[in-house]
């Protein structure tokens, strides 16, 4: 635990840290001031479809929707974000020198990995639960509260869920949503225990993250029975905690193949780091 | 001779090679280091010096032998061992965006706990105790050298292993380090492993040396013995020059290596220096320094030649 919190101290007093809560910071503050100026044109859109067949009253563009509306961005900015401090923890200590003090230490590298890996998982915690917060709070601060309609459009189906209920499922969504990120952190990690330098693994995890989604995305038939063997494919399953009834089954087994990613990848960077020559 | 037999034995490599790709970096050292020793291992740029200490500290693992520190297995019985060892290898590096403090704090903690008092002890002995709140992104090479000395001192050590320690430093730099190592082995009765490819540096610092080149082993033993015979090159300032030059030339024991800036460089037989230094006194030559020089490369050339007593 003390190596833990030591890597913990570390990674918070280095500035590259809070770029990625200031980043999350301002996208959350410009889309919800924009969204709330374009609250009319936002409606109309989605009433446009709806009204068709639904009759709909009450507050439909409210912190809940708009809160699940940038959460479809986890694929893009957070991944990026989490790479630039599990890309770094490692790899950093190689670029400065300091790996030389540090593994000179009495505990072992299996513990100073170990550490350094539970503090990555901890900053991804911290920067999807950072994203809650503003999500939430900013939005019920200026939209309210209410319902919330999700327009599952792969899978043509309209869900409404009452308001009651929304917190629970939020409060599981973003938790699925950082066990997702998890799987970022720890390819980034694996990279950045290979490597000598930062940007390599910064780049190399965000190249993985970027052609996997694509691949998993091309709407061909080859390209669709890649799909079961990308991680990418699984990383979306939090919108399954909005979808009703609650998919379990099928959470469940997303969340075991992505635990078995990160065992996996956290495993060839404990045996790689615990053997690697430090010539550096 | 010299050799301490009596002394625990507290670092004792055997058969300690590592091969990088078809090249042995070093191969089959067979070194010992005794309590309270100032042990220099010494060789040119490139001799496996680095290597050995990155093996001795775990960076790197060994192609083939073991280590031994303290009676124990090094990595059979790693955190025990290195609990009892600190030290720099090449250039102290630290968390440039911390503070002396929290570095120190930092590094000590993963040793033991580290009380304030301790922090500021070692800081002071290296000196740095007024800068000990700045970051160390302002430090100069000389300060963060002696940082790195205050991280190896912090958790009290029994063996300090320093890489060339004072490499890179000016000469009031290399002059502080120096005396720290060797207030260090005096009065706090460390044994002190530190690497060099200073000849000199040896003379001034260490009781027993070894010497390594190309990755083996050349000699061990104690300074005194390895480095006390026959001194045949001499530095010796004169005025005038060129006169010296003339007259030195047509002694038949003495060769002139080089001559410039008032300073000769001279290879002398054994036995013949104060009679060199009549010899230009007398001949009114203004002598103002003469003293013995010698290089790394006179000392292998004597070593493998076998015209030393080893």
């Amino acid at each position: 635990m003390k190596l833990f919190w030591l890597e913990i101290f570390k990674t918070f007093s280095r500035w590259r840290t809070y770029i990625g809560f200031g980043f999350i910071a301002l996208v959350v503050i410009l889309t919800e001031v924009v969204m709330k100026w374009s609250t009319n044109e936002i409606m109309f859109r989605m009433m446009r479809s709806l009204q068709k067949d639904f009759l709909i009253f009450g507050n439909l563009l409210n912190g809940w929707f708009v809160t699940a509306f940038i959460m479809n961005s986890l694929h893009f900015h957070i991944p990026f974000l989490i790479t630039l401090v599990a890309g770094d923890i490692v790899s950093s200590e190689a670029t400065s020198g300091t790996v030389r003090l540090l593994l000179i230490r009495p505990p072992s590298r299996s513990k100073i990995i170990t550490a350094k890996y539970l503090a990555s998982l901890f900053y991804t915690a911290a920067i999807v639960l950072f994203l809650a917060f503003m999500c939430i709070f900013l939005g019920l601060a200026l939209f309210g509260s209410g319902d919330l309609i999700m327009n599952f459009a792969t899978r043509f189906r309209i869900v409404f869920i009452p308001e009651a209920e929304i917190p629970v499922r939020m409060l599981l969504a973003f938790a699925a949503a950082i066990w997702s990120m998890t799987v970022v952190t720890s390819i980034a990690f694996l990279f950045s225990t290979l490597a000598e330098n930062s940007i390599g693994p910064i780049i190399g995890t965000m190249a993985v993250v970027v052609v996997f989604f694509v691949l998993g995305n091309f709407p061909f038939d080859f390209f669709r029975t890649l799909n079961p063997y990308l991680f990418t494919t699984y990383m979306s399953f939090w919108q399954r905690f909005l979808d009703d009834p609650i998919p379990w089954q099928e959470i469940a087994r997303s969340a075991v193949i992505l635990g078995l990613h990160n065992i996996g990848l956290f495993l060839i960077a404990f045996v790689a780091y615990s053997r690697k020559d430090i010539k550096s | 001779m010299g050799d301490s037999p009596d002394k625990e034995v507290v670092l004792r490599t055997n058969g300690l090679s590592k091969k990088f790709g078809r090249r042995w970096a070093a191969k089959d050292l067979n070194l010992e280091v005794h309590r309270g020793d100032v042990f220099c291992f010494l060789g040119p740029n490139g001799a496996g010096k680095s290597t050995t200490i990155r093996m001795i500290l775990t960076l790197l693992m060994p192609t083939a032998g073991s280590i031994e520190m303290f009676g124990m297995n090094l990595h059979k019985k790693r955190s025990a061992v290195l609990s009892k060892v600190c030290g720099i290898v090449e250039k102290p590096d630290f968390y440039l965006y911390l503070s002396a403090y929290k570095n120190l704090k930092i590094l000590g903690s993963m040793t033991r706990r580290i009380e304030k008092r301790e922090i500021t002890e070692a800081l002071e002995v290296v000196g740095l105790k007024a800068r000990a709140f700045e970051k160390v992104k302002t430090y100069s090479h000389g300060m963060k050298q002696r940082l790195g000395i205050a991280q190896a001192l912090l958790t009290g050590p029994e063996l300090i292993i320093l890489d060339e320690p004072t490499a890179g430093l000016d000469p009031q730099g290399t002059k502080e380090v120096r005396e720290l190592i060797r207030k260090l082995s005096r009065d706090r009765e460390m044994t002190v492993f530190l690497s060099s490819h200073l000849l000199s540096e040896v003379e001034l610092v260490a009781t027993r040396m070894a010497v390594i080149n190309r990755g083996e082993l050349i000699a061990q033993g104690s300074v005194s013995d390895l480095l006390g015979k026959e001194v045949t090159g001499y530095s010796i300032d004169v005025s005038p020059l060129d006169q010296a030059v003339e007259l030195v030339g047509k002694l038949p024991w003495v060769e002139v290596l080089s001559a410039q800036n008032g300073k000769m460089e001279v290879h002398i037989e054994p036995g013949h220096s104060s009679e060199l230094n009549r010899f230009l006194v007398t001949h009114h030559i203004e002598v103002s320094s003469f003293s013995p020089h010698r290089t790394l490369e006179d000392f292998f050339l004597k070593i493998t030649e076998g015209t030393s007593e080893i």
